[in-house]
């Protein structure tokens, strides 16, 4: 049952990913990309790790992904003319360079480790509030709070940027 | 456990039937009660409503239908949305268009499953109950953008825009105003909370803590503008934006909408008294006949409060809502979570 869910999970969440790439709309990627985090919030739950499940929701289905619609939407989001695609067929090898790279090292990873599914046994404390609450504010304080800051100088430079472009319509 | 999956196993026996099958036929059982439980909620809310607003308004409401001060108006208007037809805009996106009433239902079912009726009747005893319902119902707001978007109007976009920025923002007071208590518990599981406010009113945590009880306003006000509802309904404002997000909507998936609506006014105010207000224990320690019942009269008076401020206040702006959220009320309820602690300290309840 739990290999399963695994791998409907596991399949889903890809699925999900590739449609966000190969959609035109920007809103139509966005919502795929939700349901790829929703997915993996379920390999989460298979996992026993409740809190980063519940984790994965809450911030990145919930809170993030909407301030990322509610961009794209304000924005009346790029949606992918003909010409954007390189009609220049010399640059179509370099499209490819990329995904070709994962596809490469995910096949000699696969080779060297074995295919992976579900470990037979996890920690019992594994992604659990108390665990998760021990390792950022314990092992990792300095790097959370590092970050908390570079998210704050983002927060005041995208202020600042902003407040000088404002035009606001009645002046 | 809950009684109710005891009870599946009883009837067909352990030996009939597998673990597995016990628990899908109980969770099956379980949403569909819930949703019945739901719309029954709608209607006699939306009852209610009217007859809250025509007091507060000096005048009766409706009347008529069904004799007994109009009591089957609900189900007439329901009947009638039922047989409305079903409308898809032709410049609509199909796909989101009829899928996000449905994910905006989704978002308030889910977040029921965790709510403790009574000591044995919890759908999902999830240890993380309460964080749960606060990640599933922040899905619903993804749903109110789908169908803004997807209506390609306008002032649904507007709508659904407002009800984004709005929802986003006061899910912050809102979880934060619940901190203190769960700092008390040391739980975030429904039923841990509830039981550890039993023995009378004074043991509820509205009255533990003097941060708590500011906390519980934070919670309340916030809890409103989270369910849209009056003096902060701006996605929904009629004289500016139609309906917003749901302009466009008719017959069953506006249905969708409006029982999802007064579902999330039931669920706020369920985890209101969940969470302060001491769940199912009575308020006089060694009375707790009807549990169940206790824990809903409770998140019915929630109701009628919120009907009450919604019929009674006047609209803000959309600046001075999120002034108020931004500015006013996360600092305040930093500091109910700073002082609940120092209080704890001080009074060695840590």
């Amino acid at each position: 049952m739990e290999g399963f869910l695994f791998w409907f999970c596991g399949i889903l969440m890809f699925l999900g990913g590739l449609m966000m790439v190969v959609q035109r709309s920007a809103v139509v990627s966005a919502v795929w990309l939700v349901f790829s985090f929703l997915c993996t919030a379920g390999i989460f739950a298979l996992l026993s790790a409740p809190f980063l499940a519940v984790m994965q929701v809450l911030v990145y289905a919930g809170a993030i992904m909407v301030l990322f619609l509610y961009v794209i939407m304000m924005l009346h989001g790029p949606v992918l003319e003909d010409e954007l695609i390189p009609s220049n067929k010399a640059l179509w090898p370099l499209i490819a360079i990329p995904p070709a790279a994962v596809v490469i090292l995910l096949v000699g990873w696969v080779k060297g480790e074995g295919l992976r599914t579900m470990p037979d046994s996890i920690a019992a404390d594994f992604g659990t509030a108390e665990h998760v609450a021990q390792l950022l504010l314990g092992r990792y304080l300095l790097a959370f709070e590092l970050i908390s800051i570079v998210l704050l100088v983002a927060i005041i430079g995208a202020l600042a940027i902003g407040q000088r472009e404002r035009k606001l319509p009645w002046k | 456990m809950n009684i109710l999956t005891e009870m599946i196993r009883g009837w067909f026996g352990p030996d009939k039937m597998s673990d597995q099958m016990v628990l899908i036929l109980s969770a099956v059982t379980l949403a569909t009660l819930m949703f019945v439980v739901m719309a029954l909620c709608a209607l006699v809310f939306t009852w209610m409503e009217r007859k809250v607003a025509g007091f507060i308004q000096s005048r009766y409401g409706p009347m008529r239908t069904g004799r007994w001060h109009g009591w089957a108006q609900a189900v007439a208007d329901m009947l009638k949305i039922l047989g409305k037809e079903d409308i898809i805009p032709a410049e609509a996106n199909r796909f989101f268009f009829s899928f996000a009433p449905i994910l905006v239902l989704l978002g308030s079912l889910l977040a029921w499953a965790a709510i403790p009726w009574s000591p044995n009747f919890v759908s999902a005893d999830l240890d993380l109950g309460l964080f749960y319902i606060f990640a599933v119902s922040s899905l619903a707001i993804i749903g109110i953008l789908m169908a803004g978007w997807a209506s390609n109007n306008k002032w649904a976009l507007y709508g659904a825009a407002r009800g984004a920025a709005q929802m986003v923002s006061y899910e912050i007071p809102l979880a934060l105003a619940c901190i203190p208590v769960v700092m008390y518990t040391g739980s975030l599981n429904t039923s841990d909370i509830v039981i550890a406010q039993q023995g009378g009113v004074l043991n509820w945590f509205l009255f533990r803590n003097p941060f708590i009880f500011v906390a519980f306003f934070m919670y309340f006000i916030a809890s409103i503008a989270e369910t849209n509802r009056g003096p902060f309904d701006m996605p929904e404002t009629e004289s500016e934006l139609v309906a917003g997000y749901h302009t466009e909507y008719t017959g069953m998936r506006f249905a969708f909408f409006f029982l999802s609506e007064y579902a999330n006014l039931f669920l706020v105010s369920l985890i209101a008294s969940m969470v302060f207000l001491g769940g199912w224990w009575s308020p006089i320690p060694g009375t707790d006949f009807a549990p169940a019942l206790t824990f809903i009269i409770k998140g019915v008076l929630m109701v009628l409060l919120n009907m009450w401020v919604r019929w009674t206040l006047p609209r803000v702006r959309v600046d001075q809502l999120m002034y108020l959220c931004w500015k006013v009320m996360i600092p305040v309820s930093l500091t109910c979570v700073v002082g609940a602690g120092l209080w704890m300290m001080w009074r060695g309840q840590a």
